[in-house]
């Protein structure tokens, strides 16, 4: 993993950690340190340029989460949407994973390419076939339709995830519970899940994160009606006045969930569940 | 027993046969949650996309096969003016995002301190979404943002960076989104080159930019090609982004569809862009197989 040899100088590695750290700092580090200003920002005062801080800070705008009603609306729409749309992720994933990484499945290749379709297909695409299907049956502006069309973008890491944990059991661990004299579904029920579990949670963690995130199609197909926190984070972005202090807020409590369950998944995050969720390999 | 004999083939054959059957029917059965989700809710939407695109298949109008939207795409020019936006945002945030994760993946294989909290924070934007990067930056390069008051203490002038003619602010949110996303492919596949070929260029005395350009680069193009398509395809159909930080005109196309979708009503016109959307990227996306065929795709 290291390459030492490539560079002989001695200062070289504390130029190279200069650099790297200069950049997360820039990169990373003083927008977020930003944001979160942006959300303490006393709305009486403002934050006006040249001010390189808020001249005064209050916590006003956290208090708006709670007593404007978009913002509650926004946060329990999508912290509502997204455990839907995990459960119906596995629940989908897990028959087609398995027969997609333990069975000789006819057209394999057919079936692989229609998964990755929508990992690769502009949103907006599918947005706009969605939408003008969802229109005619009825669908459009309501929770279901969101939860339906979050689904079509996130299954497709779950399907991948599950299949390649599908695929790593040993079959010598199923040989062996058979011969022991398990039938299939104590078989399926004491092996297989338990082994598979650990994928399923890889799997679920992406789809929530997906699910937290999808804008574009939950925007088409859900406003003005449903409006999960991306949805209400354009609007006060993109507005004709952008609203910075309510922006950071919603910022923060979209982000806040999404850095946390990635470092508690970090340990069930394996490189290959990493992988096979980005579409790569 | 004799006539027994001639039975028992004909009868493996028919149990064979029912076994197949039975192993046809699981598979359905197990395929049908997942596979026939997307069939039903991805194929048939896609479906009424090139339908619609052509004036078929409308909700509540008279259907009639027609050209008229494809021809309405190509002759007026805020259309093609959105496509070929569309197609320059897509191409310069792809070679910038390209050249940055390159060489960054390259520096990262070199023992350096800190090193594996660099490995960690540089992952952090890959689970921010992209409304969120384009906040964070705009905060960061905004005309009110906090680079221009600190240069303005400075008694300088910052450069007009977001809502320009080029999209500039545009490219350097999806830069900051994608370098990290190609970064973990080329990585994982810089890590994999056996560091004897890497010695052995060194002892033949090239000199460390000659093998990233001759050995490393080459031996990485399976990850580079696969990082590379992905990003441009994500890009060239971005709405979120383009939407929020750039200028009037030109618009990127699928901020033209948004708009032709929900300020007005019309179906069939952003039908008929999306479906070139879905041509242009669906031609790269051949052009790719084509090109890497045999050397193992990246992205299957």
């Amino acid at each position: 993993m290291t390459r030492t040899g490539a560079f002989p100088s001695r200062a070289f590695p504390w130029l190279l950690a200069g650099l790297f750290f200069s950049l997360a700092a820039i990169g990373l580090i003083v927008p977020l340190a930003v944001g979160v200003l942006w959300s303490l920002v006393n709305p009486r005062a403002g934050w006006f340029p040249p001010n390189l801080v808020p001249p005064s800070l209050s916590l006003a705008n956290w208090r708006a989460m709670f007593s404007v009603p978009e913002m509650g609306d926004a946060a329990i729409a999508s912290f509502t949407i997204a455990p839907i749309v995990t459960v119906l992720c596995a629940a989908l994933a897990l028959p087609t994973g398995y027969a997609l990484g333990r069975r000789p499945v006819p057209f394999r290749r057919a079936i692989e390419f229609l998964v990755l379709a929508p990992i690769i297909m502009p949103g907006i695409v599918i947005a706009t076939g969605l939408g003008s299907v969802f229109i005619r049956i009825g669908l459009e502006h309501t929770v279901l339709g969101v939860v339906l069309v979050q689904t079509v973008v996130v299954l497709p890491f779950m399907i991948r995830i599950v299949t390649a944990t599908f695929e790593a059991v040993p079959q010598d661990l199923i040989d062996a519970a058979r011969n022991l004299g398990a039938g299939p579904l104590s078989t399926a029920w004491r092996v297989l899940i338990p082994l598979v579990v650990p994928g399923l949670f890889a799997g679920g963690v992406f789809t929530f994160i997906g699910s937290m995130e999808e804008f574009v199609l939950t925007f088409i197909v859900g406003s003005p009606d449903v409006r999960t926190l991306p949805v209400l984070l354009f609007a006060y972005l993109g507005g004709r006045s952008q609203i910075f202090t309510y922006a950071a807020v919603v910022t923060i409590v979209l982000l806040a969930p999404t850095i946390m369950f990635l470092f508690l998944a970090e340990r069930a995050l394996k490189q290959e569940y990493l992988a096979a969720g980005l579409g790569k390999m | 027993m004799t006539e027994v004999l001639p039975a028992s083939p004909a009868l493996d054959i028919s149990r064979l046969a029912a076994r197949r059957r039975r192993d046809n029917w699981i598979n359905l059965l197990l395929l049908a949650p997942g596979v026939g989700f997307l069939a039903l809710f991805l194929v048939i939407p896609l479906a009424q996309v090139f339908l619609r695109s052509v004036g078929l298949a409308a909700v509540g109008q008279a259907s009639r096969f027609t050209w008229e939207y494809y021809r309405q795409f190509w002759t007026e020019p805020q259309y093609r003016d959105g496509f070929f936006f569309s197609l320059w945002l897509g191409v310069a945030s792809t070679l910038i995002s390209l050249a940055t994760a390159l060489l960054f993946s390259a520096l990262m294989q070199i023992r350096f301190p800190g090193r594996l909290l660099v490995s960690v924070l540089y992952k952090i934007p890959l689970v921010v979404p992209s409304l969120v990067a384009a906040f964070l930056i705009l905060s960061l390069i905004g005309p009110g943002g906090i680079l221009a008051r600190l240069v303005f203490h400075w008694g300088w002038a910052w450069p007009r960076l977001v809502y320009d003619r080029w999209g500039w602010g545009v490219i350097l949110v999806l830069v900051w989104h994608n370098v990290p996303f190609m970064m973990v492919i080329i990585s994982a596949v810089m890590a994999s080159i056996p560091l004897d070929i890497l010695d052995a260029a060194r002892n033949l005395g090239a000199s460390p930019w000659a093998v990233f350009r001759c050995v490393t680069v080459p031996l990485s193009l399976s990850g580079i090609s696969a990082a590379t398509l992905l990003v441009f395809i994500q890009v060239f159909g971005a709405f979120a982004v383009p939407s929020l930080l750039e200028s009037a005109y030109p618009t990127a196309l699928p901020v033209i569809m948004q708009m032709e979708m929900m300020d007005h009503a019309n179906w069939a016109l952003a039908s008929a862009l999306g479906a070139v959307l879905t041509v242009a990227s669906g031609l790269i996306l051949f052009l790719y197989y084509r090109l890497v065929q045999g050397r193992g795709a990246g992205v299957r």
